[in-house]
């Protein structure tokens, strides 16, 4: 099998792990469907924007728990923005925590939202990681002379 | 009912309410894609969607950055022109800028400072006619959103995350409904 055989078969196969494993859903493959010649690399630019975004809403829930006195409507509305950007990307374990998160602030119970913050963290750094390491499979076929499997 | 260049929208939407009706006539080379939204039953092909809204010039309103730039692409994909703007008070500003001429305005429920609601309200309190058409964007999954959004004067709603077939589907309900209002 020649080099570029191989790192399709590898994208195909770690592709289908993201999906299998719920790191990623259909909102995923409906953001690669949207890149196209006029803007080649949106889902890089889109995940990129999430990622900041995700980490400035993380940064500003830390602090608002912090506070002697919660303000959990505060709290509550960052989750709810990262519930919905996290949703329209298609990064469902990040969105089910804010699911998670968003009835700890209802509960107004501070230890559930802490958790559940450090799982939010958890869960940005992997699927950080593992989207890179699928950009850089992308680009290595690419390099390679060859077509992204699935994209257009 | 005048037909110019195929864009009969203009016609009907008089701007510049301060000064009574001026109408604006865009003189603009489009394709003429009024036939075709205004063709009762056409749901059964399009497999090019992009031609059947070319030349829809949409506003979307969304505070968040991602959703924004998401939606902004999936209503381009469509064939629209779209442009994006972050609040409530950016959308009416730019709805009431006489050189702007919006045919849609596709609208996030739940923004701060102003909501989707309040938005809508103002823009058919400050409107004599039913243009721009307004699409509502909710996470909501409750019954009553519906209702509450015909009752503010909108046309149409469509549940977040927006999936590109539920955006053109919508949209051409929404455009084919006010062909037949006319």
């Amino acid at each position: 099998m020649d080099l570029l055989n191989q790192l399709q078969r590898q994208y195909t196969d770690f592709t289908t792990l993201l999906y299998q494993e719920g790191f990623v859903d259909d909102q995923f493959t409906q953001l690669q469907k949207l890149q196209d010649e006029s803007s080649p690399d949106f889902v890089v630019e889109v995940v990129s924007l999430f990622f900041e975004d995700c980490e400035k809403l993380v940064n500003n829930m830390a602090k608002a728990l912090e506070q002697q006195g919660v303000d959990f409507k505060q709290v509550d509305s960052h989750v709810h923005q990262l519930k919905g950007s996290s949703s329209s990307i298609g990064a469902a374990r990040i969105k089910n925590v804010c699911i998670a998160f968003k009835t700890f602030c209802e509960a107004q119970n501070r230890e559930g939202c802490l958790r559940c913050l450090q799982q939010v963290n958890h869960e940005h750094t992997q699927l950080k990681t593992n989207l890179q390491s699928l950009f850089t499979l992308e680009r290595q076929i690419v390099a390679n002379g060859g077509s992204i499997p699935g994209m257009q | 009912m005048q037909m110019m260049q195929g864009n009969i929208w203009i016609s009907l939407n008089p701007l510049g309410f301060a000064q009574g009706m001026t109408l604006v006539l865009w003189f603009q080379i489009r394709p003429s894609y009024g036939r075709a939204i205004f063709a009762p039953g056409t749901s059964s092909e399009q497999p090019n969607s992009n031609s059947q809204f070319r030349g829809l010039s949409v506003i979307l309103a969304d505070d968040d950055h991602v959703n924004r730039t998401v939606t902004k692409k999936l209503l381009e994909k469509l064939g629209c022109e779209v442009t994006a703007v972050s609040s409530g008070f950016e959308c009416l500003s730019a709805l009431s800028s006489a050189e702007n001429s919006f045919m849609l305005v596709v609208l996030d429920l739940q923004m701060p400072e102003m909501d989707g609601f309040e938005v809508a309200t103002r823009i058919r309190k400050f409107r004599s006619c039913n243009w721009p058409l307004i699409i509502a964007v909710t996470a909501s999954a409750e019954d009553n959103v519906w209702e509450r959004c015909l009752q503010m004067g909108m046309n149409g709603v469509i549940r977040k995350p927006v999936l590109l077939q539920a955006m053109e589907d919508e949209l051409r309900r929404v455009l084919q409904r006010a062909g037949e209002g006319l």
